[in-house]
């Protein structure tokens, strides 16, 4: 498994040269993000590689959300661009989908959990006949089986945001966008859900760019972890994650690599902080 | 849950009783002269003879349907109109101020003007009913849109919703507790409106019939009008709580 990570990455050290095959899923050239004289991003490049698995970190106010959001066409940078197989995101686009943090208010809370997943299908035409059957599997995937016909107001926060999840795994996406999406759960439910989303992303082969201010689940997710810096919010360092794959909540974490991966970024962050 | 709604209607009937005794002890004394104020029983009778003898039934019949009419248009258009200015934050900054200086306006001042341009008919009748009962739902559909939750704006964009499923699929089910609110709202102003365009247009009815009896100094038929037009609007409130429960069912979850 390590190998085919390492494979995987080494055509982003020659972008340049790189055949069709293996061009970036997300280029980022030189993108800026001013708010009137307010610049919230100061110039980040970045290039993501398919299947790749990026986690941003940073102190709060370094523009990792507002980086998201230019991701999802939800913001559209000042200067630079976001590109996306080659083509520039000019607006929000069902190939990338985004997990919001407040699942409370993305879920729609009329509809049941297969009405909030039928939303997503509804959404891209998908014939009538089929949406049951493609609902059921989706939500057994991600463990909400037995609770098609709850409304999201009787679920817990980890069954809400399974189910957001759910909802963006329905439009079929190339990119997995997340937004500090566990920051409002609890530990064993957070360290339940970051096992789903890796097995997701794994059997789906989607490239997933995950927002958190979780050193730890940085390092558990990532194949690599971009520090944001703050004013502006700028690319301070990324790491290499080369831990093996499949991951395990205590393996993993005990790992000395982990280890020494979380004091690395631990010290990172700090100076910035400072 | 169920004893509980059961000893509130007990008790409301209790009321209502007491409300009649009172009338009764009322008229019996001859505090207010007979001619102008009938006690329970003579009110009682009239409705009795109306409503066996048809002229009541129909009269009510003809009302009751003014008043469905003129709302369902008023619902079909408010919230059609709502939804359309609603969806576009632009179309809420231009239109809105104007529409809430109209709103005020009694609609019984429109039917001068409904006169004019349509004449004594059951059409004009019907216009000042739609635009009088129009504002309630137009208004909360516009608010209910402009209060829904930005991140479902963005959840729809993400998803690539067009701006007709937005509206169908996000913005009614969300603005629906307002806009059923209103919808109740609309169809006490229907009624109002019903029974003061049957009277000054003279179409049938019972506006007509109570304005009749009124002249004639037939007071018991006059109460026994009033007594219709309170049942009806009971029963319109209670047929629309009804729905709007059945529709708003994710909201008892809710809470």
């Amino acid at each position: 498994m390590p190998v085919t990570q390492l494979s995987t990455r080494l055509p982003h050290g020659a972008a340049g040269s790189a055949p069709a095959a293996s061009q970036p899923r997300i280029r980022i050239r030189d993108v800026t993000l001013s708010y009137g004289p307010l610049q919230i991003i100061g110039g980040v490049s970045l290039d993501i590689v398919p299947g790749e698995t990026i986690c941003i970190i940073g102190p709060s106010g370094c523009g990792k959300t507002t980086l998201l959001r230019m991701l999802a066409g939800l913001a559209q940078p000042t200067s630079g661009s976001v590109e996306l197989d080659g083509a520039v995101i000019g607006g929000p686009n069902r190939s990338v989908a985004i997990v919001f943090q407040d699942y409370g208010k993305a879920l729609l809370p009329w509809r049941t959990a297969a009405g909030n997943v039928s939303l997503a299908l509804e959404a891209r035409a998908c014939p009538r006949a089929e949406r049951p059957a493609i609902i059921r599997e989706l939500l057994e995937k991600i463990g909400l089986g037995r609770h098609t016909e709850k409304y999201p107001a009787e679920m817990s926060g980890g069954m809400q945001q399974r189910l957001q999840i759910a909802r963006c795994l329905a439009q079929e996406p190339k990119v997995l966008l997340m937004d500090e999406p566990f920051g409002a759960l609890d530990a064993m439910t957070r360290q339940a859900l970051q096992d789903e989303v890796l097995g997701l992303v794994a059997t789906t082969g989607a490239t997933m760019v995950f927002v958190t201010h979780d050193l730890e689940e940085a390092i558990y997710l990532g194949d690599r972890i971009v520090c944001l810096q703050p004013n502006p919010g700028r690319v301070g360092r990324i790491v290499d994650v080369r831990l093996a794959r499949p991951r395990d909540q205590l393996l993993t974490r005990e790992d000395p690599e982990f280890l020494r991966l979380r004091r690395e970024l631990y010290d990172l962050i700090k100076d910035d902080h400072q | 849950m169920k004893n509980f709604s059961l000893r509130k209607l007990l008790l409301g009937c209790a009321t209502l009783v007491l409300f009649i005794l009172v009338w009764k002890l009322v008229t019996d004394a001859k505090l207010i002269s007979p001619i102008f104020f009938p006690g329970p029983e003579r009110t009682y009778a009239a409705l009795e003879k109306g409503l066996s003898g048809g002229a009541l039934l129909t009269q009510t019949l003809e009302t009751v349907q003014r008043m469905l009419l003129g709302w369902l248009l008023a619902s079909f258009v408010g919230v059609f109109l709502g939804s359309l200015v609603g969806i576009s934050k632009r179309a809420r900054a231009f239109i809105a101020p104007t529409l809430e200086l109209l709103r005020p306006l009694p609609a019984s001042a429109m039917i001068p003007i409904a006169i004019a341009f349509l004449g004594f008919s059951d059409n004009m009748v019907l216009v000042v009913i739609a635009f009088g009962a129009l504002w309630p739902m137009l208004l909360a559909t516009i608010h209910g849109f402009a209060a829904m939750e930005p991140r479902l704006y963005e959840v729809s964009a993400v998803l690539g919703l067009s701006r007709g499923q937005v509206i169908w699929k996000l913005a009614l089910p969300s603005a629906m507790p307002m806009i059923l609110a209103s919808l109740r709202l609309g169809l006490t102003i229907s009624l109002i409106l019903a029974v003061v365009g049957e009277m000054l247009a003279s179409r049938a009815g019972l506006g007509q019939s109570i304005l009749a009896a009124s002249r004639s100094f037939r007071s018991a038929d006059l109460f026994a009008g009033i007594v219709i037009l309170g049942a009806v609007g009971l029963v319109g409130s209670r047929l629309l709580s009804f729905g709007e429960r059945r529709l708003l069912r994710w909201q008892a979850v809710n809470r």
